[in-house]
């Protein structure tokens, strides 16, 4: 009975923990290697926020890409809330559809100083696209994606 | 075989917790949401949040200690307490304490103001009251607070009821809209709210700021034509007259996208509008500027550029503080500015604080003709003078 206990609770317990929208935690030190290039491809960070209404359609465009090309486009979504919000973000992700990518989310209870290691050059407005080359060549693109935009990131 | 069980037991309460509960956060750290005002005696007052509670702090040491924490509302709530949507207090002429905040509905973005008042110095809060008389389950957050000098409590948010009515129908709206109410009765009650502006920014704070006349103006980031990202300012009116919101910045930073990065405004005793607001067009940068609604602000300046972010700018007599906050890889500096000559010249730029660990915006006060700036950091809250002692 002990037994048949434990294991209907581990049951319960484990797909919240082993779910693959819930975001991990992304800390200064982490920075680098999400920044790292790939070994061939792309790699485009859909950096987004709980507070903002144009990034579900620009993380569901980048999600378009990556089906698309699945063996050149690895698809990283980044929320720039706490992590100490993982709920809340795990629960739009999947509401969104975007819970099968990698997920992460800001360790910092505010996000500048992880927006400025991402990128410099970018003051914290979301959607953020930030694509990284294989070659090391960098881009940071503000706002949701125009069509162009999006056609250009095409591998 | 208990003590495994029992940790299991926590994590799927607390699992279940945050479903049953949208948009109320596990009990954590309290955010770096928080505001701070001095009373007219010299009171140093701060709220924040934790726990789903409002809470009300004081120092009569310029910050060096706070009081124990007073909840603001008894009952807890969801509550915006971070980034641009922080609790806000300011005071009535009669000792009264008013305090507003947002809370998050259970669909995204959603969200009702809240406002208490205390008629007896922090002593005792009215149960909360939800501000706009529209109770439907949208936008109205990001709320500002002031009192004008008749001693009506004022209060503006950004609304998306516009946007949503405008959806229905299947025609465009950019943006959300501000609307605004104030109370006449010290805030037992408010009117029905009125609309300032179609086509605000969603997600960034509204300036507020009393005029030399005691009227309340609002400075704000607007939405202009294709999705510009420009400023506007308008006076509230309380008399029943129409607003008339004017543009006020001219950046033309065209984007579609939420700058989470509202403007900071300080009105001086001669009607000079000092302004301080971000913009990317060509980069990441702070500009300071003295508002000609209509027409680009004068005196334009550019404070900060990349690692800069969410200025504030307070004024007395013709002496002009700029406060913000610069990141760099080993954390946050505060940043800040001084005008001896009424925003003319600024002095150079000079740090005033250090932080390691993540900081809030910064909100510069002002008492008795000095300056300070409260700093919310994640190791406690700071108020930072901005003068050598």
């Amino acid at each position: 009975m002990r037994r048949l206990v434990l294991v209907a609770l581990l049951a319960l317990a484990l797909p919240t923990l082993a779910h693959a929208g819930t975001p991990a935690s992304l800390s200064a030190g982490d920075v680098p290697a999400l920044l790292k290039p790939p070994a061939h491809g792309v790699r485009i960070l859909a950096v987004w926020a709980l507070d903002c209404a144009y990034c579900e359609a620009n993380m569901q465009a980048l999600a378009k890409l990556q089906q698309l090309h699945p063996q050149d486009v690895e698809l990283v979504t980044v929320a720039t809330d706490s992590i100490a919000q993982g709920a809340q973000i795990a629960a739009r992700l999947k509401a969104m559809r975007m819970d099968g990518y990698p997920a992460r989310a800001y360790a910092e209870a505010s996000p500048e100083r992880l927006d400025f290691l991402i990128d410099p050059n970018w003051g914290g407005e979301t959607p953020r696209t930030e694509i990284i080359r294989a070659d090391g060549s960098r881009q940071g693109i503000s706002g949701e994606l125009t069509m162009p935009q999006l056609q250009k990131l095409r591998p | 075989m208990r003590t495994f069980i029992l940790p299991l037991l926590c994590l799927l309460s607390s699992v279940a917790f945050a479903h049953d509960m949208p948009g109320m956060k596990m009990p954590r750290e309290p955010a770096l949401g928080a505001s701070a005002a001095f009373d007219t005696h010299g009171r140093l007052w701060v709220v924040d949040a934790a726990d789903g509670h409002v809470r009300l702090r004081h120092s009569d040491d310029l910050g060096k200690t706070l009081s124990p924490p007073l909840y603001v509302n008894a009952v807890a709530e969801p509550i915006y307490d971070e980034g641009e949507n922080r609790p806000k207090i300011t005071f009535g002429s009669r000792g009264e304490l008013y305090v507003s905040w947002s809370q998050p509905r259970a669909k995204p973005w959603t969200g009702f103001v809240r406002f208490a008042r205390s008629p007896d110095g922090g002593a005792h809060f009215s149960a909360p009251i939800t501000v706009h008389h529209d109770h439907a389950e949208i936008t109205h957050r990001f709320d500002a607070l002031a009192v004008d000098g008749h001693g009506r409590v004022v209060i503006a948010w950004i609304d998306k009821r516009d946007m949503e009515a405008a959806q229905a129908k299947g025609r465009p709206y950019l943006g959300a809209a501000v609307y605004y109410s104030w109370s006449d009765d010290a805030g037992k009650s408010f009117v029905p709210e009125r609309k300032l502006m179609d086509n605000s920014c969603e997600c960034c704070r509204i300036a507020l700021a009393r005029t030399p006349g005691g009227e309340v103006a609002a400075f704000f980031r607007g939405v202009y034509g294709d999705n510009i990202r420009d400023h506007a300012y308008a006076l509230l009116p309380t008399d029943g007259k129409a607003p008339h919101p004017e543009r006020a910045t001219f950046d033309g930073w065209r984007i579609a996208a939420c700058p989470h990065h509202g403007p900071g405004l300080a009105i001086a005793a001669d009607g000079t509008r000092h302004a301080v607001w971000y913009e990317a067009k060509s980069g990441p940068a702070i500009w300071y500027g003295q508002l000609d609604p209509g027409h680009p602000p004068q005196h334009l300046l550019k404070l900060a550029a990349p690692g800069a972010s969410h200025a504030d700018v307070a004024v007395h007599g013709k002496t002009v503080w700029l406060a913000w906050n610069q990141v760099d890889a080993n954390g946050y500096t505060l940043m800040l500015r001084v005008s001896a000559d009424g925003g003319l010249h600024f002095d150079a730029a000079r740090a005033i604080a250090h932080s390691s660990a993540a900081v809030g915006s910064p909100q510069l006060l002002t008492r008795q003709g000095h300056a300070f700036v409260a700093w919310n950091t994640a190791d406690g809250f700071r108020l930072v003078p901005t003068e050598a002692r």
